[in-house]
């Protein structure tokens, strides 16, 4: 700086200088200015006073809500200055105006309230030209409005004020809410100007930084502006008031303009809390319709105002020269309702707080770790609340991913993460993330049930299910109430285990220990009908008939109009042969739930047996009926964004026809029967999931249950010798003791040679299956709704119910048109090819039914009803001993298909080992006595 | 029933009767001075047997059905006690059915479900999305951080159906009770600003009972009546919680937390996520916030202060932006492969822990370029990691810091993740320019892999791109990063970002 500079390029630096508020800077450039005019000396002391005093409130800044006080030492100087360039009067008007600002501003900090106003007063800030102006005097002018209002809030109103003088009005009396609609005009004014101040000063920083950083954010290097303390004051206070007035409209409207104004760097700050403010309002005091968009003129009466505060002015009565730029363009998104704009509020936080987010952890970093972690969790926090209100937790779950990056150690966030997976049916990687909720909140109960449900839910890891079930019943009395849900869900555990299950033995070890689990958590918690429920449930499967019924009738004291008890309690009836009763409680049950298909399914099967083929039509026909109105009108918003249910699912639609089964299994789940098919491998349960799901599938596809189809073997069999028939242990009967000794150990080492392959190319069918069978329960459960191809799924099923009905009245050609609509949807599934070999069998063409078996089992090798249908087919081409092998299998799978043990004593009879036939009747004869008319299994087990 | 309350009553129900359709919307208006009506209303609807009841609901129904604002809402203000009075009666399977409640319910249900024109009403909303441009931002500004796989499947404006169509429905039964009354608790709360405080509080009393009864915590409310559990569903829940939401922010503190609780309880014994997750948020958001219980009837507790609008994170620390300065930094600068500041080193460090999936993993492949900085110390191991820091300002500490974090992060952010952070891992991938042609072979190398990482999920990386069963976004990938790093050795400044999003956008 030895060159001397010439009078305009000295004049550009010093405004370059005052604008950057590169205050140490001008004195050197004030000698210089001196040195040149001795007329300058007035403009010299203008620029020394300013840069004390700016230098002097960097050092001692003011604080919010810390009035200053006093005359300060350090002052004087300032006051030196300021009162030789005002005094002397040979100032340019605009340098004139500059000092009054100045001097006013003094007077703020050293408490003289009423010699600011005055000062003010002279200098008529309305009129002070705004457009041309320097960018340093755009900050002066903001400044200058917002000290105006802090004196105007200091000097009590009822005193004869100043200001009196500067709005010209008669000395009257003036009403406080004049003087305080003139405190709110100053802040928002000088909140107006200080925005084009910041955005003008950006303007020029960008275009002096140039082209080469032209990055939208440049690096933390290069210098921020720092507001202060008036320009703060000014940007925020308008908003205060109006919110303490309980003038909410005009808060809100203040909220949006600073929103409106293009962000500059120095803003962005004050706009993520602004933003973030804003949607906390939006979320906790406005609804749908007290909202009007931030484009509209606010309501002139609204609720939100404080009602016994009058004289509210709703929108802002004055004008400015020029205002700061706000966004604009065409196809701008403007939010129409207080959800989408808190979102839209809180996207824009979240991404300013991600970026915030204090990614070290050495120690010095602490306390910034914190804020940035705080700051962040209430912006995940307000999101939460404004996308769950509308059951959006796919994007909420998407969102909260990116949290993640604060969540280290963190609970809270690992935990709204896993539920919102949780909500958004992302079932493995919730369970995954409620690992380490458990780890870092080993003491929580709920955190490893709702980990359980997922696994005895959509999941079906029932090994993982049953440690997390553990981890709830080893905390002991500390899990208190939730300890009686520990032992439902580990007894649920084992009692899907059982299904599961192939070997007896292991199959008769799950079920014993599920009852003993059921009834723990019976006696824990007495008055929970679920408890009661799924102890009834499992003596049910276990084929304790009156038991079961006991257990029932006490769930459905404790809670009446459950679907799932009422349910049990007709199958448990038709178990008994009480069949007129049985439909009675399903039509009971009906009314209830109108729309339950999984009852409609039972009732179809106990009309076609009391009532005739026609009724079941009839019924068929109505769940036809109720399928259309229910998902031509239903949209399960939360399965996801979209448009309605029936576009995805039409398109969905189109890849069905090209959907092979293996692909069914969603990446979601993908790797879960990976880990299931390891599992299977295993010599315990070496068909965990095909097994399981081949009873649940039979609802579709169970004709041979049904005594009124013309090839039902069983028909001629006398009623059941005692309905009150016990079956003191579980599977299997006491008499197959023996026959178990003589050859089903050696078919169990067979199969389990031979189907551990087959059991895992089978893994993709039955999940088709397992999932067409929940199907009718999940539509009503409150569980997250399944993906798009449920509805499909029943509809093909419903189709295949009537196509077993057209059976049953021997019309083959309409049962092959019921069985079609359902081949359309799925041409590949096993029990649609079943239902092809049963119209075969009707219309006698043996050979054609025997390769739809074939077909079906070689897309499911362990379809029972596939199995006996071919076993019975080989027996009648007299080739007994693949026929026995057959059925053989077939019992292995299903040891309580009484229908397959008659066929099975059949082929034995024909082969003339009249013994073992015998014992495959009794068993036959015995199980019948006790079978519902669908298999009880059909009921969902879930948490 | 006092005989005046009685009068009260009566005196409303003639006085709307005889009323000219013309003067509907003054009397309307003039509801509110009709101080004594209001809490006389709620008595009737809360003695079940009152005679008054009938007409009472009756006429509550043609308020509404009059279409006029204010009538409607003076109908739903007493919503939940409405809602109350049913459960009771059907969790305690009274014979004394509330028929006119029923119909009065179901009657708002099925005006409400439909528009003017009798279609299905459908409620949705607009989903932003910061990649378009609104009145509070503009997309540039936002940078691109969030390149997530959702966020590209929601380039644009998508619009979401939250609630409908609705069926008709004639009569409740239990597979249809709680969806009506789910949507009527969502009529309730789009109007929960013109609600009073007497509505709130029956809200918020409503949503402990329905969540308490018949569980242990009934006798630590001290409330005596129905002891049968009820049933709930999910969605009910987290429409009760928005209510209660609302009131915990409006004056009722006490009812408020306690409800929520409450909910919550409840929430946790059925193993709700959707209302668990609301309400932990709420919690959350208020656990702070000192809410203040506001004697004066109307009072808000929505107060604002002034904040500081400089950041309130220390310049030195590591965020997330300062990482990015950093790229920004080594971008201006050309040729000089330094290793940086120990400091600078560190940030990278941190950032490719997190970021580069499974690369603090024992069984990944080690590299065969030590070229660029940034690949190598992605690769040096925490050794190399340590000499290089050694006699940094504070290594030790740094040192034992750092590795938990490490860890932590890596462990925090599984492979699953990896792919949202596709921008800063290929990008950072990309070696320094001014690279031989070798080089940018190797980048491109490297930017495959990390692309193939994404596509594949945890599958082991090859340490040469061409033995690599090239995946589709592999071989265009490559293709492009050569296109343009090539130039880019030339042209120091542009490569790497241009050459990120031309490959991200495919």
């Amino acid at each position: 700086m030895t060159a001397r500079k010439s009078g305009s390029r000295l004049e550009t630096e010093i405004e370059r200088c005052r604008s950057e508020c590169q205050w140490d800077k001008i004195p050197e450039l004030v000698r210089q200015l001196s040195a040149k005019l001795i007329s300058n000396d007035d403009l010299g002391e203008l620029l020394l006073g300013e840069c004390k005093l700016q230098t002097y409130l960097k050092e001692n800044p003011l604080k919010q809500g810390a009035s200053p006080r006093g005359p300060r030492p350090k002052l004087v100087e300032v006051r030196k200055h300021l009162t030789a360039a005002l005094d002397r009067g040979n100032l340019k008007a605009d340098y004139l105006q500059e000092a009054s600002l100045l001097m006013a501003k003094l007077c703020y900090v050293e408490g003289e309230y009423r010699d600011a106003l005055g000062h003010y007063g002279k200098v008529s800030l309305d009129e002070m030209q705004l457009v041309g102006a320097p960018v340093y005097r755009l900050s002066m002018i903001a400044e200058a409005y917002a000290t105006k209002g802090l004196c105007l809030e200091k000097v009590p109103a009822a005193s004869p004020s100043l200001s009196n003088k500067n709005t010209g009005s008669p000395s009257s009396v003036k009403s406080t809410s004049d003087r305080e609609q003139e405190i709110i005009t100053c802040y928002e004014k000088s909140g107006d100007i200080a925005l084009l101040y910041l955005q003008e000063a950006e303007k020029v920083r960008i275009h002096k930084s140039g082209i080469q950083n032209r990055s939208p954010k440049p690096g933390p290097t290069s210098q921020d502006i720092e507001l202060g303390y008036f320009l703060e004051t000014g940007l925020q206070r308008a908003h205060v008031i109006h919110f303490k007035n309980g003038n909410l409209t005009r808060g809100v409207g203040r909220f949006r303009e600073i929103l409106r104004a293009v962000e500059s760097r120095t803003t962005q700050s004050l706009r993520m809390t602004i933003a973030r403010q804003l949607a906390e309002i939006l979320l906790r005091g406005m609804c749908e319709q007290s909202y009007w968009s931030p484009l509209e003129d606010p309501p002139t009466v609204s609720p939100l105002d404080d009602p016994t505060r009058q004289g509210h002015v709703l929108s802002k009565n004055y004008s400015l020269s020029r205002r700061p730029r706000v966004y604009s363009g065409e196809n701008l998104f403007c939010p129409q309702e207080n959800t989408e704009e808190a979102l839209l509020l809180l996207l824009i936080s979240e991404s300013m707080a991600n970026r915030d987010a204090v990614l070290s952890r050495i120690p010095e970093h602490n306390n910034d770790r914190i804020i940035s972690l705080q700051s962040a969790s209430v912006v995940y926090d307000l999101l939460t609340i404004a996308l769950g209100r509308r059951g959006q937790y796919e994007m909420l779950s998407e969102c909260l991913e990116r949290a993640m990056k604060f969540a280290f150690e963190e609970f809270h966030l690992w935990y709204q993460l896993a539920l919102s997976l949780m909500a958004a049916g992302k079932s493995a990687r919730a369970v995954k993330v409620l690992k380490e909720c458990i780890r870092l909140k080993p003491d929580e109960p709920t955190i490893p049930l709702l980990a359980v449900k997922l696994c005895v839910g959509p999941l079906h890891w029932l090994d993982e299910g049953e440690s997390f079930a553990k981890m709830v019943i080893d905390m002991g009395e500390k899990a208190a109430e939730f300890r009686a849900k520990g032992y439902l869900a580990v007894g649920l555990v084992y009692s899907l285990k059982a299904t599961d299950a192939s070997l007896r033995s292991t199959q008769e070890e799950y079920q014993r220990k599920a009852l003993g689990a059921f009834q723990r958590a019976q006696s824990l918690s007495p008055t929970d009908h679920l408890a009661a429920f799924y102890l009834a449930l499992q003596l049910a499967v276990s084929r304790q008939i009156p038991e079961a019924l006991g257990y029932v009738r006490q769930a459905l004291q404790l809670q009446g109009d459950d679907v799932h008890s009422l349910h049990l309690l007709a199958l448990l009836l038709s178990a008994q042969k009480h069949y007129h009763d049985a439909l009675n409680i399903i039509e009971m049950a009906l009314s209830e739930y109108p729309e339950n298909f999984n009852l409609l399914y039972t009732k179809v099967k106990l009309e076609s047996m009391c009532r005739g083929p026609e009724e079941a039509l009839l019924t068929c026909k109505h769940m036809l009926q109720i399928w259309k109105s229910f998902y031509n009108l239903t949209n399960p918003s939360d399965s996801g964004r979209g448009s309605s249910l029936l576009d995805r699912a039409i398109t969905d639609r189109r890849q069905l026809n090209a959907m092979t089964l293996p692909d069914f299994s969603d990446p979601e789940t993908g790797s879960s029967s990976s880990r299931s098919g390891s599992e299977q491998l295993s010599p315990v349960s070496p068909s965990t999931i095909s097994t399981f799901s081949s009873p649940l599938s039979s609802p579709m596809s169970s004709p041979l249950s049904s005594p009124s189809s013309p090839v039902f073997t069983f028909q001629p069999l006398p009623p059941p010798i005692s309905p009150s028939f016990l079956c003191p242990t579980p599977l299997p009967p006491t008499p197959t003791r023996t026959r178990t000794q003589s050859f089903s150990t050696h078919i169990t080492l067979r199969q389990l040679s031979s189907t551990s392959s087959v059991h895992a190319t089978s893994i993709a069918a039955s999940r088709v299956e397992q999932a067409l069978s929940e199907v009718a329960s999940s539509l009503q459960s409150s569980a997250p709704k399944q993906g798009p191809l449920h509805p499909w799924m029943t509809l093909a099923q419903i189709w295949l119910h009537a196509a077993e009905v057209y059976i049953s009245m021997s019309k083959p050609a309409e049962a092959a048109a019921c069985t079609q609509e359902a081949s359309n949807l799925f041409p590949t599934s096993h029990n649609v090819l079943y239902m092809r070999g049963q119209i075969a069998e009707l219309r006698g063409n043996m050979d054609e039914a025997k390769r739809w078996y074939e077909e079906a089992l070689s897309i499911n090798p362990t379809h029972v009803k596939s199995m006996q249908r071919l076993g019975l087919i080989l027996h009648q081409l007299q080739r007994y001993s693949l026929s026995e092998k057959v059925l053989r299998d077939a019992v292995q799978v299903n040891s309580t298909a009484h229908d397959v043990w008659n066929s099975l004593g059949e082929v034995l009879q024909a082969q003339g080992n009249t013994a073992a036939a015998t014992e495959c009747f009794i068993t036959a004869l015995e199980l019948e006595a006790s079978s519902p008319i669908l298999p009880f299994t059909i009921i969902p087990r879930a948490l | 029933m006092l005989a005046m309350d009685q009068g009260v009553v009566e005196e409303w129900l003639s006085e709307f009767k005889t009323l000219p359709d013309s003067a509907i919307s003054s009397y309307a208006a003039s509801l509110k001075d009709k101080a004594a009506l209001v809490p006389a209303l709620y008595k009737v609807i809360r003695e079940n047997y009152s005679d008054l009841l009938e007409p009472v609901c009756h006429q509550l129904f043609e308020f509404y059905r009059s279409s006029q604002p204010q009538l409607q809402r003076f109908v739903l203000q007493f919503l939940p006690e409405l809602l109350w009075s049913l459960l009771s009666v059907s969790a305690a399977r009274d014979p004394h059915t509330s028929g006119c409640i029923e119909a009065l319910l179901l009657g708002i249900y099925n005006l409400e479900i439909v528009d003017k024109d009798g279609q299905s009403k459908i409620l949705s909303f607009t989903v932003p999305s910061l990649s378009k441009p609104s009145v509070y931002h503009e997309p540039s500004a936002i940078g691109s951080i969030a390149l997530t796989e959702g966020a590209l499947a929601n380039h644009g404006l998508s619009r979401v159906v939250y609630s409908g169509p609705h069926l008709q429905r004639e009569n409740f039964t239990a597979q249809n009770r709680f969806e009506v009354l789910t949507f009527l608790l969502l009529c309730y709360n789009a109007a929960l600003s013109y609600m009073t405080p007497t509505s709130l509080q029956s809200l918020c009393q409503l949503s402990s009972r329905v969540c308490i009864c018949g569980y242990p915590r009934q006798q630590m409310r001290r409330y005596k009546g129905i002891n049968t559990r009820m049933t709930v569903t999910s969605d009910f829940l987290v429409q009760l919680i928005t209510g209660i939401h609302y009131a915990l922010c409006n004056g009722e503190v006490e009812m408020g937390s306690k409800a929520l609780d409450d909910v919550l309880y409840r929430a946790q014994l059925e193993l709700f996520p959707e209302p668990l997750l609301v309400g932990n948020a709420i919690k959350s958001t208020l656990h702070g916030a000192a809410l203040k219980s506001n004697n004066k009837e109307g009072a808000r507790s929505i107060q604002v202060e002034i904040t500081p609008t400089s950041s309130r994170i220390s310049r030195n620390a590591v965020t997330s932006l300062s990482i990015r300065g950093h790229r920004w930094k080594r971008h201006g600068k050309t040729n000089a492969v330094d290793l940086g500041s120990p400091d600078e080193l560190m940030d990278i460090s941190e950032m490719d822990e997190g970021l580069w999936p499974g690369g603090v993993g024992p069984d990944v492949t080690p590299p065969t370029i030590t070229i660029s900085n940034s690949v190598t110390t992605l690769n040096l191991g925490a050794k190399a990691m340590k000499k290089c820091r050694f006699g940094s300002r504070c290594s030790k500490d740094k040192d034992k810091d750092a590795s938990p974090l490490a860890t932590g992060r890596a462990a925090s952010e599984s492979a699953e993740l990896s792919d949202r952070r596709l921008t800063l891992t290929s990008s950072q991938s990309v070696p320094k320019a001014g690279a031989l042609t070798s080089l940018t072979r190797t980048a491109s190398a490297v930017f495959s892999r990390s692309f193939e990482q994404v596509a594949s999920g945890v599958v082991p990386v090859s340490s040469s791109h061409t033995a690599a069963e090239a995946s589709r976004y592999s071989c265009s990938l490559q293709e492009e990063g050569m296109g343009y790093l090539i130039p880019a050795s030339n042209h120091t400044q542009r490569s790497p970002s241009i050459s990120v999003h031309f490959g991200s956008d495919l």
